[in-house]
């Protein structure tokens, strides 16, 4: 895989052509979205944090899936890229921390359903996912390939 | 003036939630010294008012493990606090009370788990009473949970839990010095906006 590194914050997008490894740490009940077109080797990956954007102005597009995405596939077809090539992976969505009562929400699960629901609207096809359970993930996404790697803590590595 | 973000306090009313957490985190490293059987000071409380990536930096990178205990307050104030527990912290704590250390989180036992989960939940209350007796705002905290991963995930917890509210994180708190040497431990409160403001008002420093 290779060896430049472009980082993606919290409620960041980057992409990347022909070369290069987008690397975003530490997904919790965040949602890591790999966006690819392998005809033009294109990828960008999506941080997202909440599910739904409900902010006045909407600003601040990839802090939210349904905005996240639909703003990230816009910016891959203005390079370019065909919407009926373009597949998806993705991974987080996990619950960080148990207590048993349930008032801590499920924030990871909603954020899930959202990016299903959402891909599914923008017609974009979901190849492989590694969502929920309780660990926190950071992926790696080469552009070149389209293939993801997950690293958690106390698990091996996952090639999705 | 109530405030809509963060990042519009004042420097009253940031001297004010320092004050807070000063007493705050006071109380709990008294709380911390009687379990420990020693010495336990604080450093100079801070408040801190930063962007998502910022935080995950200013706490030690994102990939860094650590041991998490995390309390909801509901009531009069909605926020979460954390103490997050490095391992340097962790086996401070053993040794204290256990006569041992470990070299991973793996090695931890149930009954070591416990022991942390008591000792976070323990400096939250502290905390938290504190705040409550200055300000007399009453606060319910919900059964502690804890976890051990990417301190990046821990912290992004009361990021998204307020994230539709804020493009900014929070946080009032401390670290702890023993034996003159600083314990790495954060014990972190993260208020909701809308509690923010209640306290500020209740304390005499907000005429919103």
């Amino acid at each position: 895989m290779a060896d430049n590194k472009i980082t993606i914050g919290i409620a960041d997008m980057k992409m990347a052509k022909g070369e290069g490894m987008l690397v975003t740490y530490a997904l919790g009940s965040c949602i890591g979205i790999c966006l690819h077109d392998p005809a033009l080797k294109l990828g960008a990956l999506i941080h997202i944090m909440l599910p739904v954007n409900m902010e006045a102005g909407r600003k601040n597009t990839m802090k939210y899936a349904d905005t996240g995405i639909r703003e990230t596939l816009k910016q891959m077809e203005a390079m370019g890229a065909s919407r009926s090539r373009i597949t998806a992976k993705i991974a987080g969505g996990a619950m960080m921390f148990k207590d048993g009562t349930g008032s801590l929400g499920n924030i990871g699960q909603r954020n899930i359903e959202s990016v299903k629901l959402n891909l599914r609207k923008e017609g974009i096809h979901l190849l492989k996912e590694d969502v929920g359970g309780s660990v926190a993930r950071t992926l790696l996404f080469d552009v070149n390939s389209g293939l993801g790697c997950v690293r958690c803590y106390g698990r091996p590595e996952l090639i999705i | 003036m109530a405030i809509k973000n963060y990042d519009e306090l004042n420097s009253l009313e940031l001297d004010t939630l320092r004050e807070i957490g000063s007493m705050g985190t006071g109380n709990a490293a008294t709380a911390l010294s009687q379990m420990l059987g020693r010495e336990v000071r604080i450093t100079l409380p801070e408040v801190r008012i930063m962007g998502y990536n910022e935080a995950i930096e200013w706490i030690g990178g994102p990939e860094e493990i650590t041991a998490g205990v995390l309390v909801k307050l509901s009531g009069q104030m909605t926020g979460i606090m954390l103490s997050v527990q490095p391992l340097e912290f962790v086996n401070i704590v053993l040794e204290s009370m256990m006569e041992k250390t470990v070299s991973d989180y793996t090695e931890l036992t149930d009954m070591e788990h416990s022991a942390l989960i008591e000792v976070g939940n323990i400096m939250i209350s502290t905390f938290i009473n504190a705040l409550s007796g200055l300000s007399g705002i009453d606060v319910s905290l919900t059964v502690p949970a804890f976890t051990v991963d990417m301190q990046g995930a821990i912290l992004a917890v009361p990021m998204a839990e307020y994230g539709g509210q804020s493009d900014y994180i929070m946080t009032i708190g401390g670290n702890f010095i023993s034996d003159n040497k600083q314990v790495p431990c954060r014990l972190l409160l993260s208020p909701d906006l809308r509690s923010l403001n209640a306290l500020l008002r209740k304390l005499g420093v907000s005429d919103g």
